[in-house]
C-alpha cells in the first residue's frame, strides 16, 4: 500500500448504552475509492462521520490526512477542510444561490476573494453540468442538481478526500444516473473516497474496494470482484443474496 | 390664570413647551433631585413631590400642565419659602409607595390626615378642611338618601374617606360599596348605571359637577377629614417645616382664600364644547404619550432582541448551567404579570439598593425583561426548527460553530422568527400602557389625565383608541414590508 491516507484503529462509536461501532480497523491509501456496504442499522454512516468527526468518537484512533481527529487539541475545522462531504438530503442552505453555497467555505475562511471564488464556483459547476444554474435558488433544482451541487460545494475547498453518505437514497431512480455519473468522474481523477452506498452494480464498478459492515464490526472486505462473486463470510453471504 | 378660555394663544403655546422642557428634565434627573435629611434649611433646594393624577380640583391637568389647589399652594409656599418643587404626578397609591420607597421627598394629593397615616408619615398643619358626599346621577330620581340605596351598590375611592364613610353606614342601610381607583372612572360607572351612587370628598365632586359630570348631589356634606402635605416618618423635617411656615404667611396675607375661591367658588370652565375641541385640546398631550410609547416600547425591544439572542442559545447549549439559567430567566419572566415587575423596579428596587431608579428605567427594565423571555422562546424555536442537516453541512465545510450559526443558522432562523417578532413589537407596545400605574407618561395615561379633568371618558378613550390602533397599524405594515424586503 502506498500512502496512508486515513487510519482507523479500534475505533468505538456508542450513543448512550448502545454500542454501535464495536472495534474497526480500516486503512484506506491515497487515491483509494472504498465503498462501505451492509445493512441498515450496521454503522456505516456513523463510521463515516467518525472519519471527520461530526459524531464524538467514543475511543479507538482515527487520523485522516495526518491529523489525529481523537486528539482533543486538533483544529478540527482545519480538518475538515481537507474532507468533503456529501449528504443524502444534500442540505443545500436554501436562503443562498446555487453559486454563494459553493462560494461560503472559501470565502468565508478567506481562502479566496469573492471574485475568485466566484469563478472556482462556476468552474466546479461547469465540472457537474450546471454551470448555467450557478444563479438560481437551491429549491428551483431536481434532486439529481441538488446533488450534484452538493458535491461541488465539497470540492469548493479542494479537499483531499472526499466521503459520500448514501449520496443516491433519496433520488428518484432517474436521477440516480446522473449523480453517479460525476462520482465516477471523480473517481477516476484520483481522489480518495469513501462511500457509503446501496448501489451494489456501481460499487462493483467504482470501488477499489469494498468492505461489509455488520453490528458495528467490519465482516468482510476485498476486491469488488472477489467480495462479490466469491464472498467468504455467511453473513456477506446472506446480504448479498438478499440485494443482489 | 382666571380663566383659561380667553388666555392669549402664544402664551398657551409657552406653557405647553414649559411642561414639555419640564417633562423632559424629569426624564433626564431621574432620580429624586434631593432626599435632603437632616437640614435645617430648605432654601434653594429642590424637593421631588408626588402628587395624585386625577384628583380636581386638587390636581388635575389642564392644557398639559398641572394645575389644581394643591399645586398652586405647593407652589406658593416653594416661593415664598425658597425652595423649588419637581411634581412627579403618580396616582395616589402609587405616590404613597413612592415616599415610602423614598422616590420622592413628600406627598400633596388631596390626602386627609389619618391615624392610620400618621403612624408611617409625617403631617403638615391641615390645609383644607374636607367632608364626604354622596352624588347621583343627574336624570335618577329614586335615590334621594341613604335609605333608597337597599341592595344597591355605591362606588368609593380605594383608600379614601368616602369609602371609610361609606363602608361605615353601608349595614345599616344595606347597600354594597366597590372601590375604584380614579374619580372620572367613578363618576362614569354612576353614569352608566353598574352603581347607583358614589361617596367622594365635596370639593371633587362640585368641581366634578360644575365641569359637567352629569352628576347631582342628593345629601348634605358629612364634615371630615381635613388634607395635609405628607413626609415619611422623621424625615425632611425642615421642608414640613417650611410648609408649616408658608402656610400659616398664605393665610395670613389671603392667598390662601384667593386659590381655594379660585377653584370652589367659579371653577374655570375648561371643559372642551365638542368632540373636535376635545381632539384639538387633547392633540399635543396625547401625541407626547405617543411618542413616549414608541420610545419605551423601541428601547425595550431593543435589549429584549439582546436578551432574546443570548437567552435564546443558552436555552439550546449543550452547558447544563446554561441551559439551567435560561429556563430560569424564562421562567421568572413569563411566568409572572408585568405589572408586578414594575411596582417591583419602581417602588421595590429603590429601597433594596439605596438609591432612587427614575420611571424610564423602571419601565424599561420591566417591558424588556419581560419581552426579552418571549424573545428567547421565539429564538430557541427559530433555531430549533432549521433542519440540523444545515449545520452539520456548513461544519463538514470547516466553519466553526459561530461562523455556521451565523452565515446558515440564524438567516433561516430569523425568516421564521419574523413573524412571531412582530407579534412580540405589538404586544409590546400594548403592554407598554401598563407602566401608568406607575406614572409612566404614556398615551393611555395622558388619555387618564386629560378626562381626569373633563370627565369626558368614553370620547376620550375612543381617541386613544383610535391612535394606538393607527401606530400598530403603522407599525405592522412597517415590519412586513422589512420582513418582505430582506427576508426574501
Amino acid at each position: 500500500m502506498s500512502n496512508v491516507k486515513i487510519q482507523v484503529s479500534d475505533l468505538h462509536k456508542s450513543f448512550g448504552s448502545n454500542n454501535v461501532l464495536k472495534g474497526i480497523d480500516l486503512d484506506i491509501a491515497e487515491g483509494e475509492v472504498v465503498c462501505v456496504i451492509g445493512p441498515s442499522g450496521s454503522g456505516k454512516s456513523t463510521l463515516l462521520r467518525c472519519l471527520n468527526k461530526l459524531e464524538d468518537i467514543t475511543s479507538g484512533k482515527v487520523v485522516v490526512d495526518g491529523f489525529d481527529v481523537t486528539d482533543p487539541k486538533v483544529d478540527i475545522n482545519e480538518v475538515r477542510r481537507h474532507v468533503g462531504m456529501v449528504f443524502q438530503h444534500f442540505n443545500l442552505f436554501p436562503h443562498m444561490s446555487v453559486a454563494e453555497n459553493i462560494m461560503l467555505a472559501p470565502v468565508e475562511l478567506k481562502k479566496m476573494n469573492r471574485t475568485e471564488a466566484r469563478a472556482k464556483a462556476l468552474e466546479l459547476l461547469e465540472r457537474v453540468g450546471l454551470k448555467e444554474k450557478a444563479d438560481a435558488r437551491p429549491s428551483s433544482l431536481s434532486g439529481g442538481q441538488k446533488q450534484r451541487v452538493a458535491i461541488a460545494r465539497a470540492l469548493a475547498m479542494a479537499p483531499g478526500i472526499m466521503l459520500f453518505d448514501e449520496a443516491t437514497s433519496a433520488l428518484d431512480p432517474e436521477m440516480v444516473g446522473e449523480v453517479l455519473q460525476v462520482i465516477k468522474e471523480l473517481a477516476d481523477s484520483g481522489m480518495t473516497m469513501v462511500l457509503v452506498t446501496h448501489e451494489m452494480g456501481f460499487a462493483r464498478e467504482v470501488a477499489d474496494r469494498v468492505v461489509f459492515m455488520a453490528d458495528g464490526v467490519v465482516c468482510e472486505q476485498g476486491k469488488p470482484e472477489d467480495l462479490f462473486g466469491n464472498p467468504q463470510q455467511a453473513r456477506t453471504q446472506d446480504f448479498l443474496s438478499k440485494v443482489l | 390664570m382666571e380663566n383659561t378660555k380667553t388666555a392669549p394663544r402664544p402664551r398657551l403655546l409657552t406653557r405647553w413647551i414649559a411642561a414639555l422642557a419640564i417633562g423632559m428634565l424629569a426624564l433626564v434627573a431621574g432620580a429624586p433631585a434631593s432626599l435632603a435629611q437632616g437640614s435645617d434649611s430648605v432654601e434653594g433646594k429642590t424637593f421631588v413631590i408626588g402628587t395624585d393624577t386625577t384628583f380636581a380640583p386638587f390636581e388635575f391637568r389642564q392644557d398639559g400642565e398641572l394645575t389644581g389647589i394643591d399645586m398652586d399652594i405647593l407652589n406658593t409656599i416653594a416661593e415664598e419659602e425658597g425652595f423649588k418643587v419637581e411634581v412627579r404626578s403618580l396616582g395616589f397609591s402609587a405616590a404613597l409607595a413612592a415616599l415610602s420607597a423614598n422616590q420622592v421627598d413628600g406627598v400633596i394629593a388631596g390626602m386627609s390626615i389619618t391615624d392610620e397615616r400618621k403612624k408611617i408619615y409625617d403631617f403638615s398643619e391641615p390645609y383644607f378642611e374636607s367632608g364626604v358626599q354622596m352624588a347621583v346621577a343627574k336624570n335618577n330620581e329614586d335615590i334621594k338618601g341613604y335609605e333608597d340605596l337597599k341592595g344597591k351598590t355605591v362606588v368609593a375611592k380605594t383608600g379614601s374617606e368616602g369609602e371609610t364613610y361609606a363602608k361605615s353606614i353601608a349595614g345599616k342601610y344595606g347597600f354594597q360599596v366597590k372601590s375604584l381607583d380614579q374619580s372620572a372612572t367613578m363618576y362614569e360607572s354612576v353614569k352608566s348605571g353598574s352603581a347607583v351612587a358614589v361617596f367622594d370628598d365635596y370639593p371633587v365632586l362640585a368641581y366634578g359637577i360644575a365641569q359637567g359630570n352629569g352628576l347631582k348631589t342628593v345629601t348634605d356634606k358629612v364634615p371630615g377629614g381635613s388634607y395635609g402635605f405628607a413626609v415619611n416618618k422623621g424625615e425632611n423635617t425642615a421642608l414640613l417645616a417650611a410648609f408649616n411656615d408658608g402656610l400659616a404667611k398664605m393665610k395670613a396675607n389671603g392667598e390662601y382664600q384667593k386659590i381655594l375661591d379660585k377653584y370652589l367658588a367659579d371653577p374655570a370652565a375648561a371643559a372642551p364644547s365638542n368632540f373636535f375641541d376635545l381632539v384639538a385640546k387633547s392633540f399635543p398631550a396625547l401625541m407626547t404619550g405617543l411618542w413616549h410609547t414608541l420610545v419605551v416600547t423601541a428601547a425595550s425591544f431593543a435589549i429584549a432582541m439582546v436578551l432574546g439572542l443570548l437567552f435564546g442559545f443558552f436555552k439550546i447549549s449543550s452547558n447544563i448551567v446554561l441551559r439551567g439559567i435560561a429556563t430560569t430567566f424564562i421562567n421568572i419572566f413569563r411566568g409572572t404579570p408585568l405589572l408586578l415587575w414594575a411596582f417591583m423596579f419602581y417602588f421595590g428596587l429603590p429601597q433594596l439598593l439605596g438609591v432612587g431608579i427614575s420611571v424610564w428605567t423602571a419601565g424599561i427594565l420591566t417591558l424588556s425583561l419581560n419581552a426579552g423571555a418571549y424573545v428567547a422562546e421565539i429564538v430557541r424555536g427559530g433555531i430549533q426548527s432549521v433542519d440540523p442537516g444545515q449545520l452539520e453541512a456548513s461544519r463538514s465545510l470547516g466553519l466553526g460553530y459561530g461562523k455556521s450559526m451565523q452565515k446558515v443558522v440564524i438567516p433561516q432562523a430569523f425568516k421564521m422568527m419574523t413573524p412571531s417578532l412582530i407579534n412580540q413589537l405589538i404586544i409590546s407596545l400594548k403592554d407598554s400602557s401598563l407602566l401608568l400605574a406607575i406614572g409612566f407618561t404614556e398615551l393611555l395615561y395622558q388619555g387618564q389625565q386629560i378626562y381626569a379633568a373633563n370627565f369626558r371618558v368614553t370620547e376620550t378613550l375612543l381617541i386613544v383608541g383610535f391612535i394606538y390602533f393607527i401606530a400598530i397599524m403603522a407599525l405592522t405594515k412597517l415590519a412586513n414590508y422589512a420582513d418582505k424586503r430582506f427576508n426574501k
